[in-house]
């Protein structure tokens, strides 16, 4: 059972970041917005880190057999989402923090994270879900400066995806728990939670243009 | 406190101007620009300099004064900055 939720929150994990990736690729192409760049970086890189866990569950049930994923790409795939979960933290710290510096809009600013864990799969968890509850929060408060229902959404999304992080990194303290399949399917919930105000997106009528590059 | 405007925001400001709220059909005017965008003369000069350059805005001699007027190109890019300003809003940030 858990290994079936598993393979479906990594498809739908990569599917829903592909696509927001692919509109903010659009996006990027049509406007030259540093914002959606780093958005397009941000969801393929979660796209990216979902597709190499899911490999890896594939890998498993057809080819090694050995009973146990391979903790390898598993820490591999949640490191390369961790990486788009911060340049989403990044936008909203330039947004917040620094909004008409010039330095700080072209270097990174790596905040500082506490953690004790020793392994590196514990250790990026923890950054993803601080990370991820960063978003959530700073949208919520663009939800209540702006009144955009679409906000909310989003924001309701990268809430449950920290909060499955969370019961994720928590379920290696009890293991054989349903903790882990609970953190598996509040993903789920959050990754469509995100993909819901994206899909009203209307792009129909907008197309590459090469001499706006 | 005044609204911080990204360079974007600028943008999508004077290519709304030029194209729902021209003076006369020959085009808006850098004074009627600055304006309307409330931004600084020598900051207008460098971004429609640029607008015209890659195609977004048209400029046009009327009695020794340049006029302004949209493009096609600048109203598809308008298009596309009004949809994406959207897309942007719903993650909580601006373009």
């Amino acid at each position: 059972m858990e290994f079936l939720l598993e393979n479906i929150l990594n498809l739908i994990g990569f599917l829903v970041g592909l696509t927001i990736g692919i509109m903010s690729l659009i996006g990027f192409r049509n406007t030259g917005s540093p914002t959606l760049f780093r958005l397009t970086i941000a969801f393929f890189s979660i796209s990216a880190g979902f597709f190499v866990i899911w490999i890896g569950y594939m890998l498993e049930d057809f080819v090694i057999k050995t009973g146990n994923i391979e903790r390898g790409l598993q820490t591999l795939g949640i490191i390369i989402q961790t990486v788009g979960y911060f340049f989403i933290a990044f936008s909203h710290s330039i947004k917040s923090f620094f909004p008409k510096s010039r330095y700080f809009r072209t270097v990174g600013i790596f905040p500082l994270f506490l953690v004790s864990s020793v392994q590196v799969e514990h250790i990026f968890r923890s950054v993803s879900f601080i990370l991820l509850a960063y978003g959530a929060i700073e949208t919520m408060l663009s939800y209540i400066e702006n009144k955009n229902r679409g906000a909310i959404f989003v924001a309701f999304g990268l809430a449950s995806l920290a909060l499955g992080e969370f019961l994720g990194w928590y379920s290696f303290v009890f293991p054989e728990s349903i903790l882990n399949s609970l953190s598996i399917s509040i993903k789920i919930v959050g990754l469509i939670a995100l993909f819901i105000p994206i899909s009203k997106i209307p792009l129909k009528r907008i197309k590459f243009d090469s001499n706006l590059e | 406190m005044a609204e911080y405007r990204t360079h974007m925001k600028i943008i999508g400001d004077i290519l709304s101007t030029t194209r729902d709220d021209l003076q006369d059909e020959e085009g808006a005017t850098v004074t009627y620009l600055i304006r309307k965008a409330n931004i600084s003369h020598s900051r207008i000069s460098r971004i429609l300099k640029t607008l015209v350059s890659q195609g977004l805005l048209e400029q046009t001699d009327v009695q020794n004064s340049n006029k302004y007027k949209i493009s096609q190109s600048g109203r598809e890019f308008l298009q596309a900055y009004y949809t994406f300003t959207t897309f942007a809003d719903n993650f909580g940030l601006t373009i």
